[in-house]
């Protein structure tokens, strides 16, 4: 380890550090000392709200939340934990675009009349403890406040000041959908300072210039592998408690197309109309002047207060409103958020933090609207939900080849029909352990998905795979699945992907690219980098020509050798990766290849800012159960079948790539 | 009313009362920071709570306390209004009738004689009401008392000769804008603020409580709305509920069906007295 002393004696860290818990004094302190207001959760009036904090007592140790529409209680956890709870009434808002600032002074005197700017009060902060939701909602007020030709100074002002000392969730509300609305719980970016708590202290990592200087005068250790597998796994069970309660695909479209909808007047009996969701949510900006002048009006000041669009003189001119109605009102607020807040900036107006559910006296719940106002349209035909019936080792369900396509030299891929329903459940990136009588079953990755189908695309490369390759139409094999988890292919919405793989690699992400372009809006710029060893080794070469030239996916294709029709380029996947021009500020990686291209694969990415939790990666190892119970394929704590195949880079840590794992 | 021309000198301003507890009146007397202001561009002529003073008007603008209650009422809000260029009403007597007018569910005769030993000497009505239902009302200020500072806001319109700014918006508003944490959300107290009239600066939920009411409803309040989910969610019986709308600004709609439909007033009567203004009106 290369060393940097600070204060004579301690290294730097080079990746995650541990704070103790009892030294989260320490980084409140050091912020203090730097001129810094620290802001961070406390409790008041019995609830967990954002005020100054000076000391450790100030945070809620042991304080948990309970919310549901329209309820909000605290309880005692019985532990230690400060941050053991989600996002309370207060939004980070209130610092950086305050309730109440004043904008400017007239003044009269006799016929002459000045109008000078108020100055901004606008100070060195510090968020202690913002959630991936609320660093979400600030990039969605940075986007409407400073994001076009017209920019708020208030704003730049206050935000610019902001220190942020972010913290990943380790539990959820049952108002939480930010999984939904791919804004967390993963805190990914947008942070100086990140923490994870554990038992005794914090996971601690940086990722910016100031975090780094923040964290070098910390009393840091190493973090233990343990620390971070911990870390990692705590906030994905936040995750999978969270589950995806507002399907967010095409929600936008779905929403706008019913304008008419009757449950608009439904909503409307239920709901006051009283505005408390808008100044509850964090990226709501809208605002009404007031005056306030003396007796003669010679000397007014004109200050921005929050407003709410369901206020009924919100949409008033002279003559009456335009959206006089609470109906009208409602439908605005929510066609708006979720609807046309895309067109105007580019980006859902929800972060899925919740507040306007909790805090809606009477338990409006935002979720239960969408869904029944724009109900999601499945992508795969509605079936009943079936557990796969040849789950256990010892069942499988046989299959017919209706269709066999030579894809190279090696390369089959069969389709297959009478198969166990359960595959129409089945998602990208998924497997299906595959047997032939007298063969181990083998996992191969479903290559698509089909109303009644699946394929399999399989390299002949031992005996079974071979005897697979072989199969005629009409003849049988016996499947089981689909197994494992999948790409998560909704975290990529709103973002840029990027997909870079070789060989075989690419058939468990071809149900990815067919789902992009089923779907194509969704999603930003997408990118395919894909290699293989010869042109005649390229899998689905009619495939790749249309996504390229029709649906809007970059494809850049290499070879290690080319032959004398070759006009593309040469060389591995990953220097024509590292070559291309790209920015990983947005973006999502999926990667599928040897683990040692991965690697490099990943190495890349993270130089450009691609954080280890966007990056994803597929393993293969050997699999004969794939639920997780003969043990073939552990890794770590983990086992591939079950937990993955897909993880994330931050999951695996530095088990990953590691030799003799 | 008489014609808007230019007023050259300040302002002649009378402060009259109704029935009404003259809490509003103080408010004026206790603008303690605007009062030599107040004076300097308005002349008081008629203020029986500060000044012996008296004028039989006419009035530029005129400040009327307190709720129509007693058959001597009904003629003297109609003449005052005659010379009375703007005629602002104050408090939740003068815009609502006030908490008087829960006797309007009740049986006046009954009250008279169970309260007073000779009930034959007192004149009222069976019905207390707002000023607005006998006379055209220019401008209101809610709330029980009012707010100095929507006050302050009136009077500088007045002088400026711009629409007051008064929100009609609720006190959840002000609630969020002050960072108060909802006390029907995290404590379950029942609250009127989402259906009420802001103004108040929102000062119950300020100290834990829950609003009840006294700006009045807002505009197109949701009174319905909130006592399903009083009932539902919240299990409450609805004569409990029926009872939070049964307070200063009772008689105002949508309160005033609230209280009649759930019961919140506790006189053997299921709705309010009929239209009369007689004494004898209202028997059950």
């Amino acid at each position: 380890m290369k060393t940097a002393p600070l204060r004579g004696h301690r290294p730097a860290l080079e990746g995650p550090g541990f704070l103790a818990r009892a030294d989260l004094q320490v980084l409140i302190d050091l912020l203090r000392e730097d001129g810094r207001r620290v802001i961070g959760p406390t409790v008041e009036d019995g609830a967990i709200v954002f005020d100054e904090i000076t000391s450790l007592d100030d945070l809620p140790r042991g304080v948990g939340d309970e919310q549901a529409p329209g309820r909000y209680r605290l309880r005692r956890r019985g532990d230690e934990q400060l941050f053991g709870y989600v996002v309370g009434p207060t939004a980070w808002k209130k610092w950086t675009f305050p309730a109440l600032v004043p904008l400017t002074r007239a003044t009269k005197d006799g016929h002459k009349v000045e109008f000078t700017p108020e100055a901004t009060d606008a100070q060195r902060l510090a968020f202690l403890g913002a959630r991936a939701c609320d660093l979400a909602a600030l990039g969605v007020h940075d986007t409407v406040f400073t994001g076009s030709e017209f920019v708020d100074p208030d704003y730049l002002a206050r935000r610019a000041q902001v220190f942020i000392v972010a913290v990943q969730c380790t539990t959820a509300a049952s108002t939480c959908f930010c999984t939904s609305m791919s804004t967390g719980p993963e805190v990914e970016s947008g942070y100086d300072v990140l923490l994870t708590e554990l038992d005794g202290g914090f996971l601690v990592e940086v990722d910016s210039g100031a975090g780094r200087e923040l964290r070098d005068r910390l009393p840091l250790r190493p973090a233990t592998s343990a620390e971070q597998y911990g870390a990692a796994a705590t906030v994905a069970a936040v995750r999978a408690r969270i589950g995806d309660p507002v399907p967010a695909a095409g929600l936008q479209d779905r929403l706008l197309a019913q304008l008419d909808h009757p449950r608009w007047a439904q909503v409307a009996e239920r709901c006051i109309t009283c505005g408390n969701c808008t100044l509850a949510c964090p990226t709501c900006f809208c605002t009404t002047l007031t005056q306030v002048t003396d007796l003669v009006g010679s000397d007014a000041v004109t200050s921005r207060s929050w407003d709410s669009c369901f206020s009924p003189g919100f949409a008033k001119v002279a003559g009456g409103s335009f959206r006089s109605r609470p109906r009208d009102r409602y439908r605005q607020w929510l066609t708006h958020k979720f609807g046309t807040w895309w067109d105007q900036f580019g980006q859902s107006g929800c972060v899925g933090c919740g507040r306007c559910i909790t805090w809606c006296p009477v338990g409006i719940d935002v979720r239960d609207e969408l869904n029944a106002i724009a109900p999601a349209v499945p992508l795969v035909p509605e079936t009943p939900i079936v557990e796969p019936v040849a789950a256990t080792p010892n069942d499988f369900v046989t299959a017919r080849v209706v269709a066999s396509r030579q894809e190279t030299a090696d390369t089959t891929t069969l389709t297959l029909t009478g198969i166990d329903p359960a595959f129409a459940k089945g998602n990208t990136g998924q497997f299906a352990m595959v047997a032939l009588p007298g063969f181990p079953p083998l996992p191969i990755s479903i290559s698509r998905f089909l109303p009644d189908g699946i394929e399999l695309t399989i390299r002949g490369a031992g005996p079974a795979t071979k005897a697979m390759c072989a199969l005629q139409v009409g003849e049988q094999l016996g499947l089981r699945g689909p197994l494992g988890n999948n790409w998560p292919l909704d975290r990529a919405v709103g973002r840029d992907l990027v997909i870079v793989t070789g060989g075989i690699g690419l058939a468990p992400l071809r149900p990815v690219l067919h789902a992009i372009v089923a779907d194509r809006r969704r999603f930003g710029d997408v990118k395919l980098f894909y290699g293989a060893r010869t042109p005649a080794d390229l899998l689905y070469r009619d495939e790749l020509e249309r996504w390229g030239t029709r649906d809007g996916i970059e494809v850049s294709l290499t070879v290690d050798r080319a032959g004398p029709d070759w006009t593309g380029r040469v060389g591995i996947v990953t220097h024509l990766f590292d070559q291309a021009a790209w920015d990983g500020a947005n973006m999502i990686a999926f990667v599928c290849g040897p683990e040692r291209m991965m690697q490099a694969t990943a190495t890349t990415l993270a130089g450009r800012g691609v954080t280890a939790s966007r990056i994803h990666v597929t393993l293969e190892r050997h699999m004969e159960c794939g639920i997780g119970l003969c043990g073939h394929c552990q890794m770590g704590k983990y086992f591939v079948c079950r937990d993955g195949p897909v993880f994330s880079i931050g999951q695996l840590g530095d088990i990953f790539g590691r030799e003799g794992i | 009313m008489a014609s808007h021309a230019p007023v050259a000198a300040r302002p002649r301003v009378g402060v009259v009362k109704f029935a009404s507890c003259d809490g509003c009146q103080l408010t004026l007397l206790d603008l303690e920071d605007e009062l030599l202001s107040v004076v300097d561009h308005f002349e008081i002529v008629d203020f029986p709570e500060a000044s012996s003073t008296r004028s039989a008007g006419p009035y530029d603008v005129l400040f009327v306390e307190g709720s129509v209650s007693e058959p001597a009422h009904l003629e003297r809000i109609v003449e005052l209004r005659r010379r009375t260029r703007t005629l602002v009403t104050i408090g939740a007597c003068a815009t609502a009738g006030g908490i008087q007018a829960l006797r309007n569910w009740g049986d006046h005769d009954a009250f008279r004689s169970g309260v007073y030993a000779h009930p034959e000497f007192i004149h009222s009505l069976a019905r207390s009401t707002p000023i607005a239902e006998h006379v055209t009302v220019d401008a209101e200020l809610r709330g029980c008392p009012i707010d100095p500072g929507q006050l302050v806001e009136l009077l500088t319109a007045l002088t400026t000769g711009r629409r007051p700014q008064l929100r009609d918006e609720a006190v959840c508003m002000e609630c969020k804008r002050l960072g108060v944490v909802c006390v029907m959300v995290s404590k379950g107290i029942p609250c009127l603020g989402q259906v009420t009239q802001t103004g108040c600066g929102a000062i119950c939920p300020r100290f834990g409580r829950g609003c009840y009411g006294c700006f009045g409803p807002r505009e197109q309040a949701n009174a319905a709305g909130l006592t399903r989910h009083l009932q539902m969610a919240g299990d409450r019986p609805r004569e409990e509920v029926g009872r939070l709308f049964a307070g200063f600004t009772a008689y105002s709609e949508p309160f005033r069906s609230m209280v009649t439909e759930l019961g919140g007033v506790r006189t053997g009567r299921t709705g309010p007295a009929g239209d009369t203004t007689t004494t004898t009106g209202g028997k059950a």
